[in-house]
């Protein structure tokens, strides 16, 4: 971030703006890159996911608005944004208007956490990624809060179901982000991602040597997205929608954002945990042999970085939508039977190996 | 093919004709004993079917062996009530309980019975042939 | 002070996404275990029966078509079956062959979409779109044979309505050699996905003992281990001259009636491959000239007609009346199927609740009638 923050000190400093005045300014522009980007990426994701859906069904999908439909979303966030905001009587006025709330803020800030390039590290702790699983487990309250404030019985069991899946799946995950602590020998995103540089390229990444650890990352974070097959909170054959099955207009509209948003932030965490996040995949960055300005080829490194990010991320979200297109959907018992029984297990047995395979192999690696 | 002197010994009073076996009032004796194993295993009923004939509704069973793959008719006429055969056929139930809604028949013993189709406070019994429509009685109220 | 160990009344329908129709249950559940369950019908009662008894034979003859939407054909011919044994009319072999024909696409096309949305009941959507895009081409040729998709009108007392031309017969025998391939790969995305038997497998079990009691028919009863099938027991038309199996399955499960369906997807394009290659060869007329459906005055009398449907037995009862029908009675596999249901749904989880009634194939304009 140092190194842009200075750019723009430079840049204001041509108009006369005072240093501090630039210093003040300067975090508002981070907040609203990540705004702008997660509603055009939630846009993208939407028509992406059903394009893709179309794709594996033999279907045309959404063609009428704009060129191949590219405008469909807009015109669907249009139509979502006009809508009338249906509120039950016996709803919890206050609490039904929150969930929603609850339910998308910890998204926007996962967002914020994700280290998109090398510089673009808006919020950089030292424990990021622990943050990272921590704030992306709140969305659930706000799930249970609509279930319990819709006063539906249908809400209700949605979220119930929810919470369960939630809780059960955190675990997993938790033990997959130690082996890769562990690996990295740091909790922060971007030095777990500048960990994975290595002499063999590709090679370090550490879908190598975690592999299971990727299997169940992944389908535990399908599970947290409530995505299919785990999406039972939502399953609209036995639960008509689940916990959001009162909310229309812009209030469903921010649940919704909120489930493309998390789709996405978790695609990226798992890029960033074991794709390499931002790193080029060819081991050198192409900016580097365009530019000879070493300035101008700095500056477009980090897009440059930005890129392969956000290419990686979109591979992992096709799988996920693959993984839609295929499977049915799992019975709520046998959802949690397969966390606690299986992944749990696989997952605690996946640390113990990557423990001992840091400490013979990589042992030499570390400073 | 069914034995009918069996038949007629145990209940001498039915009238047994080609294609149906007619019995006076009440055909549960008749059903329980057609469907018992001593005689052919009549196992599944397939339908029940009445008739409004003014003075008396006509009620037919159709019963079923699915092991000499036989049909039989056993017809009765009966006036208000008349036994139900829900403890021989667990499908009888929902026969029943259409026949009670458009027949206004009432079944002794079954004791679920409730109107199938139509609406609790629905006046009169549509598949009468007494029925009047457009029933002024009637009030739209659910 | 409230009871926390109190059940929770819940209602299913009548507008639910996966209750087929207007289906209502009211299910107590205690957590995600249903206690209990009641079925409430007649959300869709059109008084069928009764609209007979003001009508003429003929009239009546379209309005047939509704009772099962998805399989028209089965209807009509279990009517128009009643008035030719009333009449005492013999109908063309040829016309008989056609009717077999229609009544076994449109046995397959009721399968594919039951298959279709029992997947979607499961939460899988792709198999939904396959079986629609494989459904709308038999339904591409019934609207080329007959004007319309779903409610056709085709048959007629005596025989059939309009000959069937080549190319039609060409769509028909190029859609019976696609679809085995087709089936292939439904089977390849369902059979053994192990999500899917992990939800099907000994789901919603009807003992033998308990489908007889029920009065089950059809795949239903099939998958139960009763090898019952009217068009081998009683055969009607030329089902007695027309090669093929019936399969039936002892699990008794969802997922038994899954296969059990699944094999009768095959075993009726194999009655239709018989029935292309004697419609092509044979020039013989479609209709018995000597009915005269306008003004038909039929003499007391009375008939049942006995039709293996796509749900199970079909039959109609027409007790003749003159000109109007003097009491007409329709039997339909879903009627006894909705019954079985809070038999099979206590103590299952709500989960479960979608396996069990999808895979019973329940359409609910023949419950309600």
């Amino acid at each position: 971030m140092n190194y842009i923050l200075s750019l723009f000190i430079d840049f204001l400093a041509k108009f006369d703006v005072p240093r501090e005045v630039a210093l003040v300014i300067f975090p508002i522009i981070p907040f609203c890159v990540v705004a702008a980007a997660l509603i055009l990426v939630v846009l993208i994701l939407v028509l992406a996911e059903r394009k893709v859906l179309a794709l594996f069904t033999q279907r045309k999908g959404p063609n009428r608005v704009g060129i191949w439909g590219l405008l469909q979303t807009v015109a669907d966030a249009i139509k979502l944004l006009c809508k009338e905001n249906i509120e039950p009587n016996v709803t919890d006025g206050i609490l039904f208007t929150l969930a929603p709330i609850i339910a998308f803020v910890p998204v926007l800030i996962c967002w914020g956490i994700i280290p998109f390039s090398s510089e673009f590290d808006f919020m950089s702790i030292s424990t990021s990624a622990l943050l990272f699983v921590t704030i992306a487990f709140i969305p659930v309250i706000g799930t249970v809060l609509a279930g319990y404030a819709s006063n539906n019985k249908y809400s209700l069991i949605g979220s119930i179901r929810s919470v369960a899946q939630v809780l059960s799946y955190e675990l997993p995950i938790a033990f997959v982000l130690l082996s890769i602590a562990v690996l990295a020998s740091s909790l922060n995103i971007k030095d777990i991602i500048l960990s994975q540089i290595s002499m063999f390229q590709v090679c370090g990444w550490y879908i190598f040597p975690c592999f299971l650890g990727f299997i169940i990352m992944f389908i535990s974070s399908i599970a947290e997205l409530n995505r299919c097959p785990f999406d039972l909170p939502e399953a609209e054959s036995e639960l008509v929608a689940g916990y959001n099955t009162e909310y229309s207009g812009m209030r469903f509209a921010l649940f919704f954002l909120g489930e493309y948003a998390m789709m996405f932030a978790s695609s990226a965490f798992i890029v960033a945990l074991f794709f390499g996040g931002f790193l080029s995949p060819f081991g050198f960055y192409i900016s580097e042999k365009i530019f000879s300005n070493n300035v101008i080829a700095q500056l477009f490194v980090y897009f440059e970085q930005a890129f392969w990010f956000f290419l990686k991320t979109f591979v992992v979200v096709f799988l996920i939508m693959w993984v839609r297109a295929v499977l049915p959907r799992l019975k709520s018992s046998d959802l949690l039977k397969f966390s606690w029984k299986f992944l749990l297990p696989l997952s605690i047995i996946n640390f113990l190996f990557i423990c001992i395979f840091k400490y013979f192999v990589l042992l030499g690696g570390i400073k | 093919m069914i034995n009918i002197d069996l038949l007629k010994e145990y209940f001498p009073d039915i009238t047994v004709n080609d294609d149906y076996i007619f019995v006076e009032h009440d055909a549960f004796d008749v059903i329980s004993f057609l469907k018992s194993k001593n005689y052919v295993d009549f196992d599944v009923l397939t339908q029940i079917i009445a008739t409004d004939y003014v003075d008396f509704v006509q009620l037919s069973y159709r019963l079923y062996s699915t092991v000499s793959n036989d049909f039989l008719n056993v017809i009765t006429n009966v006036q208000n009530e008349t036994s139900s055969i829900v403890k021989l056929y667990k499908s009888a139930h929902f026969d029943e309980c259409e026949i009670y809604d458009l027949f206004g028949i009432n079944f002794i013993g079954n004791d679920n019975i409730h109107r199938l189709y139509m609406p609790e406070s629905w006046v009169g019994h549509p598949l009468l042939k007494s029925y009047v429509q457009n029933d002024e009685r009637l009030v739209w109220n659910d | 002070m409230t009871n926390l160990l109190k059940t929770m009344e819940i209602n299913v329908g009548p507008q639910h996404p996966s209750t087929h129709g207007v289906l209502r249950l009211v299910l107590e559940l205690d957590g995600e275990i249903i206690k209990s369950c009641k079925p409430v019908v007649g959300y869709l009662h059109r008084g069928i029966e009764k609209m007979a008894e003001s009508r003429s034979y003929l009239q009546y003859l379209p309005i047939v078509d509704r009772i099962d939407y998805l399989g028209g054909f089965f209807n009509s011919y279990a009517y128009c079956d009643c008035i030719e044994n009333l009449l005492n009319v013999e109908i063309p072999v040829k016309a008989q062959y056609i009717r077999v024909l229609c009544m076994e696409l449109n046995r397959i096309a009721s399968h594919l979409l039951w298959l279709g949305t029992f997947m979607l009941d499961l939460g899988a959507s792709s198999p939904l779109f396959y079986c629609f895009r494989d459904r709308e081409r038999i339904l591409h040729i019934f609207e080329a044979l007959t004007g319309q998709r779903m409610m056709y009108n085709y048959f007629t007392f005596g025989g059939v309505r309009f000959d069937i031309p080549n190319e039609i017969l060409e769509d028909i025998s190029s859609f019976v050699e696609d679809m085995p391939e087709c089936i292939k790969d439904y089977e390849n995305i369902i059979t053994t996905n192990p999500i899917f038997t992990s939800r099907c497998v000994n789901k919603g079990i009807i003992t033998k003992r308990n489908a007889l009691q029920y009065s089950i028919t059809g795949a239903n009863l099939r998958a139960s281990g009763v090898g019952l099938d009217f068009r081998k027991s009683c055969p009607y038309l030329t089902y007695d001259n027309l090669e093929f199996d019936i399969s039936y399955a002892d699990g008794g499960d969802a997922y038994s009636r899954y296969k059990v369906r699944i094999f009768e997807l095959y075993s009726s394009l194999k009655i239709v491959e018989q029935c292309i290659d004697f419609i092509r060869s044979s020039s013989e007329p479609i209709l018995n000239k000597s009915v005269k459906p306008v003004m038909l005055n039929i003499p007391e009398g009375e008939y049942t007609s006995i039709v293996e449907a796509s749900r199970g037995l079909t039959s109609c009862t027409v007790k003749a009346g003159g000109k109007t029908p003097y009491r007409v009675k329709w039997r339909t596999g879903s009627y006894y199927a909705v019954q079985l249901l809070p038999e099979l749904l206590v103590n299952c989880e709500v989960a479960d609740m979608m396996a069990i009634f999808g895979s019973l194939d329940v359409i609910l304009p023949e419950v309600d009638k």
